[in-house]
């Protein structure tokens, strides 16, 4: 469902992403890990059509982000890492929006809008002003927002950020519910959500690559015959393995002219 | 289509939800009324002053058109024109700010229905502002009608003036527009509109006293001098196409800076 071939960003002098490549199939729910700055969000933003790549391709349902935007916007919810929601709109009014600018036909809209507000459990608010929500509620807007259109791809960045623990699994929930109608790539930095809601993680640092396999197998990578580590530990490891190839000079090549 | 009305229907929402417009309108509307009263007053002060002198001549020569209308035109165009700026400065800037931007870029929008949505948006509102002080001329009218005169005022030639007004009005919000696009800052925005507004306000008057191309030149640029045969009901096609390109501009401005948004 998204491919993504030799994937670079640079701003200015600075490579964000580089040569990034993956593959997420169809129905697959993948965590997209990685410290702040590692390029997370970068590569979402490529993906999903906001931001053109420097060299690579992206491609989603087989269409490439760069030749064929419209089509993959068409087929793509995107929850951008800072919500984007209009403070003097209220819930309702906001998603009414958002259906029409999905070019959600007049008719169905309005069911659309139900079940989304159903989905991400926003009846209660549905006349509230989005600016004098929660962060919490906001997060779910953003979320419900994705949702309309049923798109079939999902990229939802840093979902559960900002939230108190209740919150988090409020959201977790509404995720892993999510999972089996569609294909779903989340970034977050909280590891053990990844452990519970994907199968799969993709793991980038410093804009490059560092690991794309099951959790499972991530974990089993770093097992001793005395104890199986817990994917923090796994996580941790793997990055500092990966700074200490790295010589400084290959840490100052990031930023490369 | 349907993507432009959605995003001009959800500014007019905001519009109407905020206090911006609400301030605008009723601003806009007191600061006219105030004038209209002022010259109503000075109408018929004078009007009482030639009866006294018995001056038949100098009274048939009062009418509305000129001794009220006109200048009352001058007092609403000027105020309108330094509340446009608000109009348009929060229209984009505000949307980068917020990272809204994100969102639409990444819907199946174009931009240039971003551009035109926002813009029908704020077309509307100046158009509301101008609706509201077309009740003086009614005011006039029903009061002309009252004593007696048939046609107390010249219904053309006002008409004439709000078509010129609101034209004007537009070309100012396209650069507004285009001045909210080029930052994510409101205050930039309006301050950017205003320095523009003001460079075509006057540059008319750096011809005075010119001769030849550069007086031609400043006059044509001019925001203003175009409006002048509008308020004197004479429809000229050069004013209409001095408007039209300015309005042109600016969208085609406002959208590169829209485009250009996603490749910094
Ligand atoms: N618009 C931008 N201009 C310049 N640098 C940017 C921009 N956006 C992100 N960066 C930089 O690119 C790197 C990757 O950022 P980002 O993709 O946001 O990381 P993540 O989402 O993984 O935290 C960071 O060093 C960040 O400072
Ligand atoms: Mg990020």
């Amino acid at each position: 469902m998204i491919e993504v071939r030799e994937l670079t960003k640079r701003y200015r002098d600075l490579v964000a992403v580089d040569r990034v490549s993956f593959n997420v199939t169809k129905g697959e729910i993948v965590g997209f890990l990685g410290l702040n700055g590692a390029g997370k969000s970068t590569t979402m933003k490529v993906v999903t059509g906001y931001i053109p790549a420097t060299t690579g391709t992206a491609k989603v349902a087989g269409f490439d982000v760069f030749e064929e935007p419209m089509e993959v916007k068409r087929r793509i919810g995107y929850l951008p890492e800072i919500v984007p929601i209009y403070p003097d709109l209220t819930v309702t009014e906001y998603l009414d929006f958002v259906a029409s600018i999905k070019g959600v036909a007049k008719k169905a809209k309005k069911g659309e809008i139900e079940r989304v507000l159903e989905k991400a459990q926003l009846k209660d608010v549905r006349e509230r002003l989005t600016g004098n929500l929660s962060k919490g509620f906001q997060q779910r807007c953003g979320i419900a927002q994705a949702l309309l259109g049923n798109p079939p791809v999902l990229i939802l960045d840093e979902p559960t950020s900002g939230l108190d623990p209740q919150q988090q699994r409020n959201v977790r929930e509404l995720i892993q519910a999510l999972a089996a109608e569609h294909t779903i790539m989340l970034s977050t930095h909280n590891l053990a959500e990844v452990e519970q809601i994907c199968k799969r993680a993709i793991i980038i640092h410093r804009g490059k690559l560092a690991a794309d396999d099951l959790v499972q197998n991530l974990i089993s990578r770093y097992k001793t015959p005395e104890r199986t580590p817990n994917f923090y530990e796994v996580f941790d490891t793997m990055l500092n393995d990966l700074d200490r190839q790295a010589t400084p000079a290959a840490n100052t090549a990031v930023r490369a002219a | 289509m349907g993507n432009t009305l959605a995003i001009a229907k959800k500014e007019l929402r905001i519009y109407f939800t905020t206090a911006t417009s609400y301030v605008l309108l009723t601003a806009f509307a007191a600061i006219t009324a105030y004038f209209f009263v002022v010259l109503v007053g000075a109408y018929a002060a004078q009007t009482t002053q030639f009866m006294g002198m018995q001056a038949q001549q100098m009274l048939e020569r009062m009418n509305f058109n000129d001794q009220v209308i006109l200048p009352l035109f001058f007092n609403i165009y000027v105020f309108f024109l330094i509340l446009l700026p608000m109009v348009t400065m929060r229209l984009i800037a505000e949307e980068k700010r917020t990272k809204t931007m994100q969102l639409l870029m990444t819907t199946p929008v174009r931009p240039i229905e971003i551009v035109l949505g926002k813009y029908i948006a704020a077309s509307t509102l100046i158009f509301v502002m101008l609706a509201i002080t077309m009740v003086y001329p009614l005011i006039l009218q029903i009061y002309g009608a009252s004593t007696g005169d048939a046609a107390p005022i010249d219904w053309a030639t006002v008409l004439c003036g709000y078509l010129g007004m609101f034209l004007l009005g537009a070309a100012v919000i396209a650069f507004g527009l285009f001045a909210s696009s080029v930052t994510d800052s409101q205050i930039v925005a309006v301050l950017v509109s205003f320095a523009v507004l003001i460079l075509f306000w006057m540059i008319g008057w750096a011809g005075y006293g010119q001769q030849g191309f550069v007086a031609d030149l400043t006059a044509n640029l001019s925001l203003i001098n175009h409006l002048e045969s509008f308020t004197r009901g004479i429809l000229k096609v050069s004013d209409l196409v001095y408007y039209v390109s300015v309005i042109a501009l600016g969208l085609f401005l406002t959208h590169r800076a829209v485009e250009a948004e996603r490749w910094n």
